[in-house]
C-alpha cells in the first residue's frame, strides 16, 4: 500500500490509517443502503423490523421525486447547452491571448469556481428577477452555468496545450479558409474534450444543491427535493434513492477500473 | 482582437467573443453587479407609516360620526370638507407605503445585529477548523496515493476516493444523519450494551454540537483536500526522499523539509477549496442541525431571503461572505506563493 522508503512499522500505522480512512468513507454509505431494506416506517438500521422492499414501490409512485427527476435532466441539459460553447470560446480565445490581457480575463473566468455556490444562485436570481425572471429551472441552468462553464474552459485548455499548431497553420497556408480549418481540424481535435466536458457539466449540474436552493424558486430538482424532505420529516424513500446512487456509482467505477487495468497487465 | 482574427478568421473571431463577453456578462459580472446594488439600499421601514394612516382613519371615522349627528348645514359642511382632507392625507400615504422610497448607503450591513455578527463570524471560525482538520486527516492519505507502489493499487485507491465523491452531497450529509441522530446507530448499538436508554429519550444528544457539523462536513468536502496534494505530490522525484533517509533524517524531518514543501502548493489550493466550501455550504448545516444545533451564516442568508423576505438584507449577507472568502483566497494565495492558474488544476 505504501511507499517503498518508509520503515516497516511507519507502513503498518499507514496502512491501519488509510483502512480507516476508506472505514469513514465508506461505512455511513453501507448503513443508508442498508436502511432502505428495513421495514420499519423511520430510516434505521438499529430497529431492525424485516427486509422489506417497499420502499421501492414507493419510489417508483412517488410523482415529486420523480418529476423532480426529470427536472434535473432538464436543467442538466440546459447547463450542457449553455456551459459548452461558453467554455470552448473563453478557452479558444485565451490560448491567442498576450500574458497580460490573458491574465485578467483568466482570472475573471475562473473565479466562480472560488465562489461559495451559495452566492451564484443568490446573483442570479436578483438579476434575472430585473427582467421579470422569477426563480426556477431556468434560472438554475444560468446560475449553474456560470461556474461549470468555467469547468468546461479549464478542459478545453488543458486540451489546447497540447494541441500542434503547425497542423492548422499548414491548412491555412494551404489556402484552407478559417471555417474550414477550425470545422476539420480544431473541433475534431476538442470533439473528445467536448464529450468530457458534457459529462461533467451534467454530473455537477445534477449533483448541485447549494447553488440551485436559492435559483430554483417554486420548481424543484431531485437534489432540492431530497433537501426539503431531510428537512421535514425523514422517510426510508430517500434511502432507496441513496441506493440507487451507489449501485450506478460502483457499477461505474468497476468499469472504469476493468478498462484502466487491462492495458496495464497485458 | 487582431491576432485572435488571424488565428481564427473574422467571423469565428467574433462569434467566440461574442459567446465570452455574454458569458462574463450576463453569468458573472453583472449578476454580482446586481447582488451588490440589492445589498447597498434599503426602503423606508413602513411601521410608523402605517400607525399613522390607521390614525388618520380614526379621525375620518368620528369626523363621520359627528357629520351624521350633526344639525347645522354649516357645522356638517366643515366636517365633510374634514373628512375629504384626512381621506386625502391617507390615500397619499398609503401610495407611500405601498412603494417605499428607496434608501441608498451601508446600513443593511451595519444593522447585522450582535446575534447574527457572532454566527458570522463563529461560521468563519468553524470554516477554519474544518479546513486545518480536513488537512491533518487527508495529508497522510494525499501521502499514500500519491507514492502508492504500483498503478493498478493508486487506481484502486484513487477509485475507493471518488466513489463516495460521486454520491450526492445530501445523501451523504444523509448518512451521517442517520449515524449521530438521537435514534441513530451509534445510541443504538450503545442501547444495546446498556449504555443509553433510549425508552426514557437518554440518548446521546451529538446532533446538538457543533462537531457533527464538522464530521459531516470534512466527510464532504474530503477529496478537495486530497487531490490537490495528491497531484502535486506525484511530482515529487521519490529519489528526494531516499536521499534524505541516506543521509540519516528522520521520518518527521523529511516530511517536514522535504515532502510538505513539495506539497506546498497542492495544500494551498486544497485549504482555499475547503474553506470556500465549508464556509459558504447550506446543505450540511442544514440538514446535520435540523434546528436542534447552533446556525451557520448561510442558513440566516437563506432565511433572509426566503423567509424574512428582505432581499437587500440577504444580499448584503452574502456579499460580507464573499469578501470575506475572497479575501481568504488572496491571502492564502500569497503567504504560499500560488498563482491563478494553479488553483485551476
Amino acid at each position: 500500500m505504501s511507499t517503498a522508503t518508509d520503515s516497516p512499522g511507519a507502513r503498518l500505522i499507514l496502512n491501519i490509517y488509510i483502512g480507516l480512512f476508506v472505514l469513514y468513507l465508506f461505512l455511513p454509505l453501507a448503513v443508508m443502503s442498508a436502511a432502505a431494506f428495513n421495514s420499519f416506517d423511520y430510516p434505521s438500521v438499529t430497529q431492525w423490523r424485516g427486509f422489506t422492499l417497499k420502499w421501492f414501490v414507493a419510489l417508483a409512485n412517488d410523482q415529486r421525486l420523480l418529476q423532480g427527476l426529470v427536472n434535473s435532466v432538464l436543467v442538466a441539459l440546459g447547463v450542457i447547452v449553455v456551459s459548452i460553447p461558453a467554455g470552448l470560446s473563453g478557452a479558444l480565445i485565451l490560448t491567442r491571448l498576450g500574458q497580460r490581457s490573458g491574465t485578467v480575463l483568466y482570472s475573471v473566468l475562473v473565479s466562480p469556481v472560488l465562489t461559495p455556490g451559495i452566492i451564484l444562485g443568490i446573483s442570479s436570481l436578483i438579476f434575472w428577477r430585473e427582467f421579470g425572471v422569477p426563480g426556477g429551472l431556468f434560472v438554475a441552468v444560468m446560475a449553474q452555468s456560470s461556474f461549470i462553464a468555467s469547468y468546461a474552459m479549464l478542459l478545453f485548455l488543458a486540451r489546447l496545450q497540447r494541441q500542434d499548431r503547425t497542423l492548422e497553420e499548414a491548412a491555412l497556408d494551404l489556402g484552407a479558409s478559417h471555417t474550414l480549418v477550425f470545422r476539420r481540424i480544431t473541433l475534431p481535435f476538442l470533439a473528445p474534450t467536448a464529450f468530457t466536458a458534457a459529462v461533467v457539466a451534467f454530473l455537477q449540474s445534477f449533483e448541485n444543491y447549494n447553488t440551485t436552493v436559492f435559483a430554483i424558486g417554486g420548481e424543484w430538482t431531485l437534489v432540492t427535493e431530497i433537501a426539503s424532505r431531510l428537512r421535514f420529516g425523514l422517510s426510508p424513500v430517500i434511502n432507496v434513492v441513496g441506493v440507487i446512487f451507489v449501485v450506478l456509482t460502483l457499477l461505474a467505477a468497476t468499469t472504469y477500473v476493468l478498462l484502466k487495468g487491462k492495458p496495464k497487465r497485458a | 482582437m487582431g491576432s485572435l482574427a488571424r488565428a481564427y478568421g473574422r467571423p469565428l473571431a467574433l462569434t467566440l467573443t461574442a459567446i465570452l463577453v455574454l458569458w462574463i456578462l450576463a453569468l458573472i459580472l453583472v449578476p454580482l453587479g446586481a447582488m451588490v446594488q440589492q445589498s447597498l439600499w434599503w426602503k423606508d421601514s413602513a411601521g410608523d407609516l402605517s400607525l399613522t394612516i390607521d390614525r388618520l382613519y380614526n379621525d375620518i371615522a368620528t369626523l363621520q360620526l359627528d357629520a351624521g349627528n350633526a344639525t347645522d348645514a354649516a357645522k356638517k359642511a366643515a366636517l365633510d370638507a374634514e373628512i375629504a382632507t384626512k381621506q386625502g392625507e391617507a390615500t397619499a400615504l398609503e401610495a407611500q407605503e405601498l412603494n417605499p422610497g428607496k434608501q441608498w448607503g451601508l446600513d443593511n450591513f451595519t444593522r447585522m445585529s450582535s446575534l447574527h455578527l457572532y454566527i458570522f463570524v463563529r461560521t468563519i471560525l468553524y470554516a477554519l477548523m474544518v479546513t486545518a482538520l480536513a488537512l491533518i486527516v487527508c495529508y497522510p492519505v494525499a501521502y499514500v496515493v500519491a507514492l502508492a507502489s504500483g498503478p493498478r493499487k493508486a487506481i484502486i485507491l484513487t477509485v475507493a476516493l471518488i466513489v463516495p465523491y460521486a454520491i450526492n452531497e445530501l445523501l451523504r450529509v444523509y448518512a451521517w444523519l442517520m449515524i449521530l441522530d438521537y435514534r441513530g446507530v451509534i445510541n443504538g448499538v450503545l442501547g444495546w450494551f446498556g449504555v443509553v436508554d433510549l425508552d426514557n429519550r437518554g440518548w446521546i444528544p451529538f446532533l446538538e454540537n457543533p462537531s457533527a457539523v464538522f464530521l459531516a462536513m470534512i466527510y464532504t468536502y474530503v477529496l478537495f483536500m486530497v487531490f490537490p496534494i495528491v497531484n502535486t505530490l506525484e511530482t515529487l522525484d521519490r529519489n528526494q526522499i531516499e536521499a534524505a533517509r541516506d543521509l540519516g533524517a528522520s521520518t518527521a524531518r523529511i516530511h517536514r523539509r522535504v515532502i510538505i514543501p513539495h506539497a506546498k502548493p497542492g495544500i494551498a489550493v486544497g485549504c482555499i477549496m475547503t474553506f470556500m466550501l465549508s464556509a459558504g455550504s447550506y446543505s450540511v448545516p442544514a440538514i446535520m442541525t435540523r434546528g436542534q444545533g447552533g446556525d451557520w451564516f448561510s442558513q440566516l442568508v437563506y432565511r433572509q431571503f426566503f423567509e424574512s423576505n428582505n432581499w437587500n438584507m440577504g444580499s448584503a449577507y452574502a456579499v460580507s461572505l464573499l469578501v470575506v472568502c475572497t479575501a481568504f483566497i488572496l491571502l492564502m494565495m500569497r503567504f504560499f506563493g500560488v498563482g491563478l492558474r494553479d488553483i485551476a488544476k
